[in-house]
């Protein structure tokens, strides 16, 4: 049911990963994404297959919890792995072995490496992706994405990063909220014998009408009250605000970029001379 | 015969994870026709959790509940027609309000029991009677509406389906001193007009005092004390334990007898009150 979304799927722990600052993990991941897309070859890209497998090991989150993620993304790995298959790409190299299966959709040794890589691709992307939500809270997350871009406030952009990531906290914080609140109008309806479960696409799309009603109404509602609130506390926008939780980097971020840095030259190298 | 019957109701939330805790704990009682019950209890003890068991929102994890002897649950197809048998009023029902008019949004319960537009009209003009609502406001948009009103209209859309037994969730909670006792009335106003049976949770004790005939106290998931309201409030002590209280009058009451003067410790409500002390006045001075 409804309350078996969680957003972010933060979990709480006290790792390495968690402990570093929210920036380096959105930065880091977004080299890493980079790396990934930068290796053509299996060497460099089982570096970094072994760097994403060791910081998921100090991430200290259940494996079981990354392969769930991975069961929502089958399908594309599937299609992804088939169409690869089939396709015989701009390589002049020829193949060792080939197996025609009919009309003229050939398998070769080549395309074969090619959909197994394509799909590793994927899952470490994936994988990546799935630590840093893990790892992070979203409230974090929004503070390292609206530090981050801060530097456009000399392109005259200030209020706008502030603004963004304001609205990115909101949002976050009401989803939770906004599900609770689903649930007991889904419940108010039911009791006055509104049919959910059953009847014909268009019955049940007319039967949504009770519920998204009151939730709009009621969002509408709770908007006016936040910003009301947020104004008695004197809220004028981003200008001159402090913060109580500083971010910070320490020596475990610096450590972390170093590690990853390394990998990323030594694929680069690799690249080069093979 | 009790209409309403549960037997060791236990209900489970998230089951089988870190966050597993039992809400309703081998909860049973029974409930004869046309009796009102309060539900009392501090925050978090189950009841809004209890209610919802009873009209088949929520599953038990173990336990049954009876209606008319019957398990609510005998006909899992049924259960739209046990929800209309058994009516429940949310907590701020008025956040359910979503149609065009008053009439349309009455109309919405007795509507999803698949009854004729002739019998809706005429159920809507009965409730709307019986809980004050004046025929033109029937054309308003429901979002016009003063809170109490509000509240009103959407009280009435549960009342529209004429339950057996009606629920009502904390149906006070946020109206003034004169929106209550309107609620209050209407509700009172049902459960004699349709010999309906009546649940009500509330924090309020001076409310309970005027309309509950027993009071389910419950504490921390479990079933406390089920009995007439009198013998309940007789247990003060008890009911400051478990962070409940008795109503102000019976407060000042029993002040009183801690001061030495001898008072009744059956007095709930201000009336009860007033006709204690006059009597005493008539009948000369005992005490003070």
């Amino acid at each position: 049911m409804l309350k078996d979304i969680t957003f972010g799927q933060y979990f709480e722990s006290k790792s390495f990963v968690h402990k570093l600052d929210p920036r380096t993990k959105l930065l880091l991941l977004l080299i890493i994404i980079i790396l990934i897309f930068i290796s053509k070859n299996w060497l460099s890209l089982l570096l970094v297959a072994l760097l994403i497998f060791s910081s998921m090991i100090f991430s200290k989150i259940p494996i079981k919890m990354y392969l769930k993620n991975l069961k929502a993304v089958l399908p594309i790995l599937i299609f992804t792995m088939i169409i690869n298959l089939f396709y015989a790409g701009s390589t002049t190299a020829t193949p060792k072995w080939s197996q025609n299966l009919f009309w003229n959709l050939t398998i070769t040794d080549i395309s074969l490496s090619r959909a197994v890589f394509m799909a590793s691709r994927i899952l470490l992307l994936i994988i990546v992706s799935a630590e840093l939500t893990y790892t992070t809270t979203p409230n974090d997350l929004t503070d390292a994405i609206e530090n981050l871009l801060s530097p456009l406030r000399f392109i005259g952009l200030k209020n706008a990063v502030h603004t963004l990531a304001m609205m990115m906290t909101i949002a976050l914080r009401f989803i939770p909220t906004l599900i609770e609140e689903t649930q007991k109008i889904m419940n108010a309806q039911k009791a006055r014998g509104a049919d959910l479960e059953n009847g014909k696409l268009i019955e049940r799309i007319k039967a949504l009408i009770p519920i998204l009603i009151p939730l709009l109404i009621s969002s509408v509602r709770r908007a006016y009250e936040l910003a009301e609130a947020m104004e008695c506390r004197c809220y004028n926008g981003g200008e001159g605000r402090i913060r109580m939780k500083q971010l910070k980097y320490n020596f475990d971020d610096f450590f972390t970029f170093l590690i990853v840095f390394i990998v990323g030259a030594t694929i680069i190298a690799i690249n080069i001379i093979l | 015969m009790s209409i309403l019957e549960v037997k060791n109701l236990t209900h489970t939330y998230d089951g089988n994870t870190p966050f597993m805790h039992d809400a309703v704990k081998n909860v049973s009682f029974s409930i004869s026709k046309g009796e009102v019950i309060g539900i009392i209890g501090h925050t978090g003890s189950g009841k809004s959790t209890l209610v919802q068991h009873l009209n088949g929102l929520l599953k038990a994890t173990e336990g049954e509940i009876l209606l008319d002897g019957v398990n609510i649950w005998e006909n899992k197809k049924n259960i739209r027609a046990i929800r209309s048998r058994v009516g429940l009023v949310f907590q701020y029902p008025e956040y359910q309000l979503f149609e065009d008019t008053v009439y349309r949004d009455i109309a919405f319960g007795p509507k999803n029991m698949g009854l004729s537009d002739d019998e809706i009209a005429n159920r809507i003009y009965e409730v709307c009677d019986l809980v004050g609502i004046k025929r033109d406001y029937l054309d308003k948009s429901p979002f016009d509406l003063s809170g109490g009103e509000k509240r009103r209209v959407a009280i009435a859309g549960v009342m529209a389906m004429q339950p057996e037994i009606i629920i009502f969730d904390e149906p006070v909670a946020g109206l003034d001193p004169q929106g209550r006792a309107n609620v209050i009335k209407m509700i009172n106003d049902y459960s004699k007009r349709y010999n309906a049976t009546v649940l009500i949770i509330s924090h309020n004790m001076e409310d309970m005092a005027l309309i509950a005939d027993k009071l389910l106290v419950m504490n921390k998931g479990e079933l406390a004390i089920f009995d007439t309201t009198e013998n309940v409030f007789r247990q003060h002590e008890r009911l400051i334990r478990m962070g409940l209280n008795v109503p102000i009058v019976t407060q000042v009451m029993l002040s009183l007898k801690q001061k030495g003067i001898d008072v009744p410790d059956n007095i709930f409500t201000v009336d009860q009150a007033v006709d204690y002390l006059l009597s005493l006045k008539q009948g000369g001075n005992r005490n003070a």
